[in-house]
Parts: structure tokens; C-alpha cells; sequence
């Protein structure tokens, strides 16, 4: 299918409604059109290859930024995390009218909450999807357990389209999804090699959230052919730990202090990017059963703590970054209780941390302003020291 | 190996039972001391004394497990049948928990290993194991190192964090159970999963053990536990008199042995002796308080270091807690599980446990729970360190109150920790919801 460079025909956006709330809306338009159902997607893991080969759009709900707003923020005490009392208030103020679905994988306690609690309770009147995803190590009854959710998923959304899923279909999904991976990995692993400044580089890779696999891989090649083979990225390397980059904002702070974000290890973008492909044994539901087991250690896939800590001290070693910032959502249990080991093996091989903690505020305080200056400044200091 | 299997068997047989009689002899020398509370409640119950045996002489023999049997530390909904065969000294850190909790251990265990970047936010019972290990201590004297740490996710996926960072600790095996969240009723393939899960921990279990399960012993576990869990459910049953021959508060801790002694024979044995006492009350019209005017129910886990002032506050104004969610989901699926399908039934047993299910399922129990028991009000313990019990209180609430007459309460507190406890305003909260009933 060629792309439709959706993202590139959008009107500017206008300044009473924010950006990603237009692009979303005109995309889902634009999707629709095409005949696609839409799906809303709740965090993190979900097998994408699947909706696309099924023409579902998808688009994913990290919130929204910003306090929750209406009536129903109240239906979540307030110390479950920000991302399901956001989500459930967006929800049932009819933000998401335009989805057919929502799907809700199966990431952590809240999220398993919300799923039974908007749904059953009020809140999403449409179907419910959920994705139940293993945790914990591959193994022959894992891998089962993936395949079956795999075909029951294909059940699901073969009653929400109207027509069964067609195999070549999603073989063909899973090539188009790869090479979106790919290029993703790219622009992360090799980030000190692209001119494209990170706030432009995380608005890319964030329009991945919903834009349509084809255009999304249309402007992911564009940009890759920004690498070069030189080192361009002069400033302070960083790299990047949590859930999701919110506010973005913090991406042009880290660029006016002097600092670029070398490696990322968000859960909502490069622990999406698997580490290889999938071995391909000519089954498609095996192919992402197995994709499942490839992909960077994340804790609401229950990581073994040993493996992710070796992983971040590699990815930050390999990106030659001089600092970690670690930036949490509050009341995120599978983020927080990784933090003490971060900590540890981070303080191991001497370099410096920044722990943030948010609650998907809209825009940085004054006070996280200064923290992050002033540690990029720490961390300059200490690479110029003799 | 030898030396210490003896001197765990000693304690076991003998020198725990000695210091149990011994500290008997003394309580009846010092006397009993009401605290003030004299006349509030009924008489104490007899087998609370064979239960505070029964716990002291486990940790007390836990002492010297490590190097004397495998140990093995397991999660308080973990299919715990497969290790008894093997002959393991099982410990439950959330059982632990609970006692550094009663003991207002928590802060100063808990800020240990907020020291070393644990947040306040996380689980007190997570917090309160983590901070016992970094701080060395522990009211129970003393917890055997584990050979093999036992984690399943159907009570929460934070037990699966918190394990790991146990593994990590620890240097030992991690079993992880995972049981997929049921929404409506649990799909075949779901099923499969726990059950292979559940041979595969078998496997592991025996190279920990060094030795083989007995097929005839799991099946004899498993026919223990299921009348464990009838045992414990006839227990329960016993509060649905008028007035209730016992509180809820009581059931907290008489909750102990079906969670970390199910599958064996002191187990069962208690609680027949329970069974026998709670129906003898209700025949002679005993009740846990003196004057039980409203019966209610308890949606969440207790606030362990506060139940001593909380029954009594409900007490003094005859409100008595007859039935708690809690404390029945402990009753509920055991009866699922099938001595001759031991996995296949397990599986089906485990992941159709209270906390691993949607909140219509919920609302479904509480409404029948607060028919068969009379409870005519219920208190929603809104806690901050348990989330997925406590996402969708506020909903269950209006709903319970809506749809079946019962009045709520959501009483915001935390299980374990008392830095998250403001007594006045809990108090002020309490007083005008049981005005609501006079």
C-alpha cells in the first residue's frame, strides 16, 4: 500500500487545542477513510503486526498529559498512577469517541484494573480488548501462552472488522513492522551520528504512537537518511530511563542546557525496538510469539533484574553517554521497584544519576528545570575534568 | 546437614512446643490485661492460643531450617501444594509483614531501604521484607536464608517486582507462576498455561529438593488443602449467626494457617478445633462483641498495626465486622482443586482466586456475601500500598449501595504502614458513617 504522508498534509495546529490531540484526530480521520477501525491502545507491549494486518489503526493512549479532567478523574484514588486516572477521565469524557475499541495490554496492575473498571463499570461502552502478555522468561509454556493470545486476538478482531485475518496478510505486517523496528533502532543506536535535534527526533519517533505504519515508516526513512558517518552530536551525552517522555518538553531543556539524549530505555520507545529479528520459521503466529523474547529487558514484562542491569550498563557504555537520567511516573511499580538496582549498578561503574519523578505533568516545574540544568552542567564538568 | 536437621526436628517436636508451655505458665502468672476494653468484646476464643503455637513454633523452627531442610519463600497465593511433597520449610514474607506491621515495625524497616532508593509508594509488605533484610531484623527472631524463592501473580504482578529483587539478593532459583488476570471466566488456554507453569516449577522444585515428588503425597496435599479451605469456609460460615460468635478483626489473624499451612494436617486440625469453638458460641448465643447492633463487611486487607483501636472504636458503638473479602477469598477456590488432577485443577483453583478477577466478579461477592452474613454497611479500606485491590473501590462503593442497599465507607489507610494513617480524620470518618445508622 503506498504511503500516505498522512503526518505531512496536517494543518498547523491551533494554539487553543494541543498538537498531538489534532494530529491524532486527523489521523484517525484520514485512517478512516481508508476504511480502517481504530483502535485506542493503552501501554506499552501489544502485537502491532496483528492489528495492522487486520486494517486496524491503532493509536495509543499514554494518558494524556496534563491533570486528569471530568467527573471521573475522581474514580481512581489518587495514588494509582497518573497514566490509568488520566486515561480513564479521557475516556469517559468521550476523548476517544473515535476509537471502535480499546485495547488493554496486560502491563501492570493498574492497567489490569482499569481494563474491568472502564469497561464494565462505565467509563468505554465500546468492546474492551485485552492482550494478556507472559511475564517473565521465554519457555515452551510462554511461547504457547503468547501463540494462543496471538489466535484469540485474531478472533477479537476479526468480530470488530467483519472478516477473518488472511495469513499472507500478516506476514506481510510483520516485514512492514520490521522495518519500521529497524529503522528505529537506527536512529537511537546511531543518535550521535543524526543532525536531527532530539526534540524533532522523540516528536518522529512519538508520532509512532498513532500514526499509520506506512506513513510512520515513509518519514522513519526520510530521517535515517540524516545518518551519517560522522559524529555530529557534540553536546553532553545522556541517556534516558522510564516509562514515557512526558512532558516533551525535557527534550528541549536537555537541548538548550548543552546535552543530547544518546541512549533511550523508555518503556514507550526503545524498549519497543527489539534487540534482533525474530527468527522467521515461516509461521506468522510464531514468528511473533517469538518477536515477544527479543525484545530489551522491561519490567512489566517481569525482566529478570540481573539481565536489565547488565543491558543498561551496555546500552550506556556502547552510546558512550556521561550521565543517566532516571525519569519515573510516581506510583509506577514496575519502574520503581528497578530503581534501587539502577542505582546500585549505576554508582558501580561511577556515573551520575538523575532520579526524576512525574505524574505526566503538561510542563516541567521551575524546580525539575533547575535539577536538570544544573546536572547537565555536573555532568560537562566532570567529562572536561582533567 | 545431619547436626541441623536434628536440631530443626527438636524444635520442631519439642523444644517448641517446651517454650510454648513455658510461656503459657507465665501469661497465667502475670495475669491478663484487658487494656480497657473489658466488657466491649465477647470471651476470647480458646484456639487463639493454638494458633499464637502454632505461628511462634513455625518461625521458631524456621530459625533453623536453612542447611537442615529447602526453604523455600513463597507468596500467600502460591500453589504451595507442589513443594509440600518435597519437604520444604516454606515462609510467607507477606505473613511476615504482617507481624512487623502488629509490631509497628514498619516505618523504621521500611526507611532502611528507602535509604537505598525504594519508594514509599511500593507495598508496605514488599517494604517492610526488603527493609527487614538491609536492617537485620525481624520480630520473629530470626528468617531462614531461601534456596528457592516462589512468586505467583495472581494476587498482584507487584509480588513478580518484588521477587525479583529478592532473586537479585539472594542468588537463589525464582519460580514465577504467572497466572493471567480471569475476565469473566478464564479461557482453556489459560488454564494450560498455569497448569505446564506448574510442571515446570515441579522440576525445578526436585533439583532444589534433590529428590523426586511423590505422586501418592501431592495427592494427599492436595485433598488437605482442599479440606483446609472447606475448614476455613465452615469457619466463616460460623459469623453468619446472630450475633457473630466472632469479629472480622478475629478472622485477620485466624487467616494465618489456611495461608501458610495450607496442604497439612496441623492445619486442618486447627480449624476443626476453630470450627468446633465458633459453632459451640454460636449454640450458646456468644458473640465476638457484647452487643452487636449492625453487621458489616470489610472490602481490602486489614490495617494490621491498627485493629486493636479500630475493633474497639466499632465495638463500643456495636458494630461488628462479620464478613470480609479477605478473608473469604481464602475459602473460595480452594474448593476447585482436585486431588487426582493435580495440575489441571491447581491451575483452575489458582487463577480464579478473588484479587485475580474483574470487578463485576467482585461486586457479584460482595453482594452475596453481605445477604448470607446480614451485613447491612461495609468499610472499603482504600489502600494506598495495594492497588489492585483497592482500584475500584470507589465504583464498588456507589454500586454495593445502589444496587444491594449497603452503606459504604472507604477508609483510606495503608495494610502495613502507619505513616500512612491520620487517625483523627479516619476516626472523624468512621463516627459519621456509623451515624448514618442510628
Amino acid at each position: 500500500m503506498a504511503p500516505m504522508f498522512v503526518a505531512l498534509c496536517i494543518d498547523r495546529p491551533r494554539p487553543t487545542m494541543p498538537e498531538w490531540r489534532i494530529m491524532r484526530a486527523a489521523t484517525i480521520s484520514a485512517q478512516k477513510k481508508l476504511g480502517r477501525k481504530t483502535v485506542a491502545v493503552l501501554p506499552v507491549h501489544y502485537p502491532r503486526e496483528l492489528f495492522t494486518a487486520m486494517d486496524v489503526h491503532t493509536v495509543e493512549l499514554w494518558g494524556p498529559p496534563g491533570p486528569p479532567r471530568g467527573p471521573d478523574a475522581g474514580r481512581i484514588q489518587a495514588y494509582a498512577c497518573a497514566v490509568v486516572r488520566n486515561a480513564l477521565a479521557f475516556l469517559a469524557s468521550g476523548g476517544a469517541d473515535a476509537a471502535d475499541a480499546v485495547l488493554f495490554p496486560h502491563t501492570c496492575d493498574s492497567i489490569q484494573g482499569l481494563a474491568t473498571l472502564a469497561p464494565d463499570f462505565g467509563g468505554w461502552g465500546k468492546p474492551a480488548l485485552r492482550y494478556l502478555h507472559p511475564k517473565g522468561e521465554d519457555s515452551p509454556s510462554a511461547r504457547a501462552f503468547v501463540r494462543a493470545e496471538l489466535a484469540h486476538m485474531a478472533d477479537e478482531l476479526a468480530r470488530l472488522t467483519g472478516r477473518p485475518l488472511a495469513i499472507p496478510r500478516l506476514a506481510e505486517a510483520i516485514g512492514l513492522h520490521a522495518r519500521i523496528d529497524r529503522l528505529r533502532g537506527a536512529l537511537l543506536s546511531r543518535r550521535a551520528f543524526l543532525g536531527m535535534g532530539d526534540p524533532a527526533l522523540y516528536r518522529l519517533l512519538r508520532r509512532g504512537e498513532f500514526l499509520g505504519p506506512e506513513d510512520h515508516l515513509a518519514e522513519l526513512a526520510v530521517s535515517a537518511r540524516g545518518l551519517g558517518e560522522v559524529r555530529v552530536q557534540r553536546g553532553v551525552p545522556l541517556m534516558v530511563t522510564g516509562y514515557v517522555p512526558e512532558p516533551m518538553t525535557l527534550f528541549e531543556l536537555l537541548a538548550s542546557a548543552g546535552a543530547f539524549v544518546a541512549a533511550d530505555d523508555y518503556a514507550a520507545v526503545g524498549r519497543r525496538v527489539p534487540l534482533s529479528p525474530p527468527a522467521d520459521d515461516g509461521d506468522p503466529f510464531d514468528t511473533l510469539a517469538a518477536k515477544a523474547f527479543t525484545m530489551p529487558p522491561c519490567p512489566t514484562r517481569g525482566a529478570d533484574q540481573d539481565v536489565r542491569m547488565k543491558y543498561l550498563e551496555t546500552l550506556y557504555r556502547r552510546s558512550g553517554a556521561a550521565g543517566l537520567i532516571v525519569h519515573v511516573q510516581k506510583f509506577c511499580e514496575p519502574e520503581l521497584f528497578d530503581v534501587p538496582a539502577i542505582r546500585r549498578c549505576f554508582a558501580r561503574i561511577g556515573a551520575p544519576l538523575l532520579y526524576l519523578e512525574g505524574e505526566l505533568e503538561a510542563s516541567l516545574s521551575g524546580q525539575v528545570v533547575t535539577r536538570l540544568e544544573a546536572f547537565v552542567e555536573m555532568v560537562d564538568a566532570g567529562r572536561k575534568a582533567p | 546437614m545431619i547436626t541441623r536437621r536434628v536440631r530443626y526436628e527438636i524444635m520442631s517436636r519439642a523444644g517448641g512446643p517446651m517454650l510454648m508451655a513455658m510461656e503459657r505458665w507465665w501469661r497465667r502468672q502475670r495475669g491478663r490485661n484487658g487494656g480497657g476494653t473489658e466488657g466491649l468484646f465477647g470471651p476470647p476464643l480458646e484456639s487463639t492460643r493454638k494458633l499464637k503455637e502454632l505461628t511462634t513454633l513455625h518461625y521458631l523452627a524456621g530459625r533453623f531450617a536453612d542447611g537442615a531442610v529447602p526453604v523455600a519463600w513463597v507468596t500467600s497465593g502460591f500453589p504451595v501444594e507442589v513443594l509440600r511433597p518435597l519437604g520444604f520449610h516454606t515462609v510467607y514474607p507477606e505473613n511476615h509483614g504482617a507481624i512487623c506491621s502488629v509490631k509497628r515495625m514498619v516505618p523504621e524497616l521500611s526507611e532502611a531501604v528507602e535509604r537505598k532508593g525504594y519508594s514509599r509508594d511500593l507495598c508496605g509488605y514488599a517494604r517492610a521484607d526488603l527493609g527487614s533484610i538491609a536492617a537485620g531484623k525481624t520480630p520473629v527472631g530470626r528468617l531462614p536464608r531461601p534456596d528457592l524463592l516462589c512468586c505467583c501473580t495472581n494476587i498482584c504482578q507487584t509480588v513478580l517486582y518484588w521477587y525479583r529483587a529478592l532473586a537479585a539478593h539472594f542468588r537463589v532459583p525464582l519460580v514465577i507462576i504467572d497466572a493471567p488476570f480471569v475476565y469473566g471466566e478464564a479461557r482453556p488456554h489459560l488454564l494450560a498455561y498455569v497448569a505446564d507453569q506448574l510442571r515446570e516449577l515441579a522440576e525445578t522444585a526436585e533439583q532444589v529438593a534433590g529428590r523426586k515428588v511423590d505422586r501418592a503425597a501431592l495427592v494427599e496435599t492436595m485433598r488437605l488443602a482442599r479440606e483446609g479451605t472447606r475448614l476455613w469456609d465452615e469457619c466463616l460460615r460460623a459469623g453468619r449467626a446472630r450475633p457473630s460468635p466472632w469479629t472480622g478483626f478475629d478472622s485477620f489473624f485466624h487467616l494465618a494457617p489456611i495461608v501458610a499451612m495450607r496442604g497439612t494436617r496441623e492445619c486442618n486440625a486447627y480449624y476443626r478445633m476453630l470450627r468446633d469453638e465458633l459453632n459451640d458460641r454460636v449454640a450458646r448465643g456468644v458473640g465476638g462483641i457484647a452487643n452487636e447492633r449492625v453487621r458489616l463487611l470489610w472490602d481490602n486487607l486489614p490495617i494490621w498495626f491498627n485493629l486493636r483501636d479500630l475493633s474497639t472504636v466499632l465495638a463500643r458503638s456495636g458494630f461488628n465486622i462479620v464478613c470480609a473479602t479477605y478473608t473469604n477469598a481464602w475459602a473460595e477456590a480452594g474448593s476447585m482443586i482436585d486431588p487426582a488432577d493435580p495440575e489441571g485443577s491447581a491451575a483452575k483453583a489458582y487463577v480464579h482466586v478473588l484479587l485475580n478477577r474483574d470487578l463485576p466478579y467482585k461486586l457479584s461477592v460482595m453482594k452475596r456475601l453481605c445477604r448470607e452474613y446480614g451485613a447491612t454497611g461495609a468499610i472499603f479500606h482504600s489502600d494506598r500500598s495495594c492497588k489492585p485491590y483497592s482500584i475500584g473501590q470507589i465504583d464498588l462503593k456507589g454500586r454495593l449501595a445502589s444496587e444491594a442497599g449497603v452503606k459504604g465507607l472507604l477508609l483510606e489507610a495503608d495494610h502495613a504502614d502507619p505513616r500512612s494513617w491520620s487517625e483523627a480524620q479516619a476516626y472523624n470518618r468512621l463516627h459519621a458513617f456509623m451515624e448514618l445508622f442510628e
